[in-house]
């Protein structure tokens, strides 16, 4: 039995896990619930031993654990299947299998090294071509290689990290028969997984986190999955309240409006909604059910089908109305050039401004006042305009994207989850900006999959579920997009 | 500032041991290097002649770097700058178009030459996902040969009886200071090139999302920046800037193309954009360094049996050692990539 006892790890003045206590049982499958941010991967990677707890103990049989050696874990038997596939796609099937098993320098017989895991192939009735490219095998039958490679170890728990994520469905339903037969041998099997059907269908028990805490446990059987639902997002505010009020001005208006996702795939379709002047709408639902596509179409950064309307015209986000202001979801990599000053970074907004250019000159001058001037207002904590973004806390670092996003008041406001990641505070503080825009006239469309966030917030919410805005009163209108 | 002296000191100590590992006298081989390069007007005047070229081929390597374009094909786009201006050339020389026109011209249509050599490789990346180092060592092989069949063949002299173009007259050629040295009017034009390389990249709106793109492309594309116009974009002022030092290195030196007119500039444009960092102010330093290295080697290689070749060792040398101690750290990303 390995068991968790009041676990506790920061990231800077984020707690990203907050006195986690948990029991993961033999011949179980134990599923760990929660939206992006919620602690999951920490958690796995403290069990796994990549990553070291500020406080708190990992015990597996009554034994300390050697938090932090990641090598010493997976002897006593702890495995994790990444999401990510730890396989050299240009190597055979036996070499992936063999590369698993060697130790130490010395000549290399790969037939010999992966007979362990053929072994185990054999006992779960997997036919294997072991001369086969591993990188040109389907996503699932690689799957089976990582899970092979795990099993020869003698693993005893096996942690998958969100395994169903880049599987088909017919792959999915493989799977889940493979973590069946684990679970009657006996294994620990540890599943992290954001989608509620697939937990419903296959966990024995399950623990749910929301901001580093562990917000409910209970055997599956006596749960329900609104329950689970209110868990993973907190308390469930009013829905779908068609607001009919005229004090809201005409803004955003989308008919039809259909998109792709980054991988072609149908991400929205059938999207009527509008975003007026003056309110803040709040887009909800489990996430990856087309809300950050939505933000982006919004955004003027994905292309879209179907009718989208700004104060009755063409929306044209190239155009000076509306203004548009994003803060997206990745703020380190959409939101930011770590590489390039705090003062460049504020360039990535001001360049288009007509006060801080002359023709295709910037005006340097301005633009160091300008920066100075947001340095001050927002509190952005640094010495120098002249640092580079990375050297920022990441409070800080929103900090600097909210400033130039907010500095003058936009039309429209686009925001993902802009209190991800950040302490209290921090967080107030950025809640604090966006409602100052909605009161100076901006249309705001907040994306969040934390409902405490959107609660707080919106004037109203929609909810998103596989690409569409669900009808539907209270959790049960998230259950549905939750597969 | 101390981390351009640390820089400095690296690069002398870098020559001294190369020299020491080909068993020359250090101190002898750097007082005669240092005479070759710096001794006297002479001598000067050849560093400066090497530094032109070197200057704004680098400058035209800063431009697609910053913008993550890692741009190999110098050398091709240089080819093919001289070329462009060679076909007008063959145009220009029976005609009775004034001089400074003809020049103008020649030089105008060298950037585009070289423009159209980088921009072919920016579009065949945004538009096919071919990657830029490839295809502009590819393209760099397709322009030497170009410019072999063509002095060989359409653009030959027909005169003489070598593989060369016919020989410009003075009246299209850049002027130069002193009938005595090869120093001419292109110094003027390396010069310009650094400092609007600096405004652009620094000041202007365009050479900011150059940067952006290069550092950070979603950042960009989450901001409704349309990275690969900004690839191309960067990909065709690259490459009209190595097609430019094609056409002064034609109009300022070489007055006829022939195959040995492909020899090297661009590839060691690389090099020399690396040392300064990709920042123009260090980069017309290291150009001046590396011209200093071949003015002076050449007169080492008048005392010594060891040719000029030795340079090239020390440049090598030099670069990654640089990279290797990390004094380059500030553009790693790039170097990881690329190098």
């Amino acid at each position: 039995m390995l068991t968790v006892s009041k676990i506790t790890k920061s990231y800077g003045a984020l707690r990203a896990l907050d006195g986690v206590s948990a029991e993961f049982r033999e011949g179980e499958i134990h599923a760990v619930l929660g939206e992006n941010g919620a602690g999951k991967s920490t958690l796995m990677n403290l069990l796994a031993g990549f990553t070291k707890p500020d406080s708190g103990s990992i015990k597996l049989d009554g034994k300390e654990l050697p938090v932090g050696r990641p090598f010493e874990c997976k002897r006593l038997g702890i495995a994790m299947i990444h999401q990510h596939f730890t396989l050299v796609p240009g190597f055979t099937v036996e070499e992936n299998l063999a590369l698993a098993a060697i130790s130490g320098p010395g000549p290399i017989d790969s037939r010999e090294l992966s007979k362990p895991a053929m072994a185990q192939a054999e006992a779960l009735g997997w036919p294997l071509d072991l001369a086969a490219k591993t990188g040109q095998l389907p996503v699932g039958a690689q799957q089976r290689i990582e899970i092979l490679k795990a099993l020869s170890g003698e693993s005893r728990v096996i942690i998958f990290d969100e395994p169903t994520a880049v599987l088909s469905q017919g792959e999915v339903e493989d799977l889940f028969r493979v973590l069946r037969a684990l679970k009657q041998d006996g294994k620990t099997v540890i599943l992290i997984a954001h989608k509620l059907r697939e937990v419903m269908a296959v966990a024995d028990r399950v623990t749910v986190l929301r901001r580093g805490k562990v917000v409910g446990e209970a055997p599956i059987g006596q749960v329900t999955s609104d329950r689970l639902v209110e868990w993973m997002v907190g308390e469930i505010p009013p829905l779908l309240q068609k607001n009919a009020d005229t004090k809201y001005r005409e803004g955003l208006r989308a008919t039809g409006l259909s998109a792709k996702g980054d991988r072609g795939e149908r991400a929205l379709h059938g999207i009527d909604l509008e975003a007026r002047r003056g309110e803040i709408l709040g887009i909800g639902g489990v996430d990856g059910n087309g809300q950050v596509e939505l933000a982006e179409v919004f955004a003027g950064v994905r292309s879209y089908g179907g009718g989208l309307e700004w104060e009755g015209r063409p929306f044209d986000p190239d155009s000076r109305s509306p203004r548009i202001a994003y803060i997206p979801q990745d703020r380190q990599h959409d939101g930011l050039a770590l590489g390039m000053s705090i003062e460049d970074n504020m360039l990535i907004e001001g360049h288009r401004r007509p006060s801080l250019t002359a023709g295709p000159f910037i005006r340097r001058q301005r633009l160091r006042q300008w920066s100075s001037g947001l340095i001050e207002r927002f509190d952005i904590k640094t010495g120098s305009a002249k640092a580079r973004a990375d050297s920022l806390s990441g409070g800080n670092q929103q900090k600097l994207v909210v400033a130039r996003a907010l500095d003058e008041v936009p039309d429209l406001l686009v925001a993902v989850n802009p209190g991800r990641g950040l302490d209290v505070k921090a967080t107030e503080y950025v809640h604090r900006k966006i409602l100052d825009a909605r009161n100076a006239g901006a249309a705001v469309v907040l994306v969040s999959t934390d409902l405490d966030e959107i609660g707080a917030l919106a004037t109203r919410t929609l909810y998103l579920s596989r690409g569409q805005i669900v009808e539907g009163e209270g959790a049960a209108a998230l259950v549905g997009g939750a597969g | 500032m101390i981390r351009a002296l640390a820089i400095a000191a690296g690069l002398v100590l870098s020559l001294a041991v190369t020299l020491a590992v080909f068993g020359l006298p250090v101190g002898h081989s750097m007082a005669l290097m240092a005479q070759g390069a710096f001794g006297d007007k002479l001598a000067i005047t050849r560093t400066l002649v090497k530094t032109i070229p070197l200057t704004i081929t680098a400058m035209g390597i800063i431009v697609a770097w910053r913008a993550g374009m890692y741009n190999i094909g110098g050398e091709g786009q240089f080819v093919s700058g001289g070329l462009a201006a060679a076909v007008l050339a063959n145009w220009l020389i029976p005609s009775s178009i004034p001089g400074w026109m003809g020049l103008t011209a020649m030089l105008i249509v060298s950037v585009v030459g070289g423009a159209a050599w980088g921009g072919l490789a920016g579009w065949l990346k945004t538009k096919r996902g071919v990657e830029v180092v490839i295809s502009t060592i590819l393209l760099n092989f397709v322009a030497i040969q170009l410019l072999a069949w063509v002095v060989a063949g359409p653009l030959k002299d027909p005169a003489g009886g070598v593989p060369l173009t016919l020989q410009l007259p003075d009246r299209v050629m850049l002027p130069k200071f002193d009938p005595q040295t090869d120093l001419h009017f292109g110094i003027f034009i390396a010069a310009l090139a650094a400092v609007l390389t600096y405004a652009f990249l620094y000041f202007t709106r365009a050479g900011f999302r150059t940067r952006l793109v290069g550092e950070g492309e979603r950042a960009a594309r989450a901001n409704r920046i349309d990275a690969d116009r900004v690839k191309i974009g960067a990909m065709l002022i690259s490459g009209g800037l190595c097609g430019l030092a094609g056409g002064v290195e034609y109009t300022g030196i070489a007055g006829q193309l022939g195959t040995s007119f492909a020899q090297g500039w661009g590839f060691l444009a690389i090099p020399v954009a690396l040392l300064g960092g990709l920042h123009p102010f260090w980069v017309v330093l290291s150009a001046l360094y590396f011209g200093a290295l071949f003015a002076g080697s050449r007169n080492l290689a008048g005392f010594t049996e060891q040719g000029t070749t030795i340079i090239y060792i020390i440049q090598a040398a030099a670069v990654l050692g640089l990279i290797a101690i990390g004094a380059l750290s500030f553009k790693k990303p790039i170097l990881k990539e690329a190098v």
